[in-house]
């Protein structure tokens, strides 16, 4: 078996309103004074397990992105990187 | 006639277990509780997913309880399921009922009394919750079960609760187990209990 790593982000899709990001958002516009910001908020998943190969490690990946750390109905996630990993 | 068999699921995390137990209680009803991590065997006639932060709510409300084998073996189509607050995320979050619950509007996590309509009146139940802002693309009305009069969170259409009949499983945010005794001062959620036991 080798060893692989993943990163995940999962936010809200572009049409369900970002609750926090609108909050952020007007937070910094006021705290910092800028204008126009364009602020989502979302989360950041690390997750390193073992598979037989790259192919099995990107199923892997995605049922769990899909299935447990987001909804499909409101999220989407992103795979931002997937490799093996050399310890 | 026997007395009605009822569930009440109980997960790491879950809190009103023994408010929704007293309320069934009131009514003469059997209950006993269902470890999450137990698969439902026995026959019920009811099962209650009541309110708390089932696994502490970690990743989003509901979302890490939908695994757990005592969901994953609910008797859909079988019993009658009623999810209360967590109960009625967790449904969602396990496909069992259409939607999502986002974060309320407000961002704020909101505890109060609020005034709904169900079923052609006005009542009052308590609420207590940061994710009950229920989103859903299409929704036939007819599995509108109870709105806010006053959508305290931001939901669609401003439904607080949905009944999908077919599957029988209702959702619903509002605490009904928190307004049956007197002492309480609130008594509407007996209103809700008696519509639960007539769909049995």
């Amino acid at each position: 078996m080798k060893k692989f790593s993943a990163k995940i982000i999962v936010k809200m899709k572009p049409t369900i309103k970002d609750i926090k990001g609108l909050t952020l958002k007007r937070a910094i516009e006021s705290f910092i004074g800028i204008e126009n910001l364009s602020c989502n908020v979302g989360s950041y998943y690390l997750l390193k397990f073992e598979a037989n190969n790259e192919i099995e490690a990107l199923h892997t990946v995605e049922k769990i992105a899909g299935e447990i750390l987001s909804n499909e109905v409101i999220e989407i996630y992103e795979i931002k990187a997937l490799e093996e990993v050399y310890e | 006639m026997s007395k009605l068999k009822v569930g009440i699921i109980v997960f790491l995390g879950t809190n009103c277990e023994l408010d929704t137990k007293r309320a069934c209680e009131f009514f003469g009803w059997d209950v006993e509780y269902i470890w999450h991590n137990d698969k439902i065997k026995k026959k019920y006639d009811l099962i209650f997913i009541p309110g708390g932060f089932s696994y502490g709510d970690h990743i989003s409300s509901g979302r890490i309880a939908k695994l757990s084998p005592a969901v994953k073996s609910l008797p859909v189509g079988k019993s009658l399921i009623v999810g209360i607050c967590n109960g009625f995320q967790i449904l969602c979050e396990a496909k069992l009922l259409s939607g999502a619950l986002i974060d309320n509007q407000n961002i704020k996590f909101i505890s109060k009394v609020a005034d709904l309509n169900f079923k052609g009146e006005k009542i009052s139940l308590p609420i207590a919750h940061h994710q009950g802002n229920y989103f859903c693309k299409n929704i036939d009305e007819k599995q509108i079960l109870m709105t806010y009069q006053n959508n305290e969170n931001g939901s669609d259409m401003s439904i607080a609760g949905i009944y999908d009949r077919k599957n029988r499983i209702i959702g619903m945010m509002p605490h009904p187990e928190r307004a049956i005794y007197e002492e309480l001062g609130l008594t509407d959620g007996r209103k809700v209990f008696e519509f639960v036991k007539n769909e049995i």
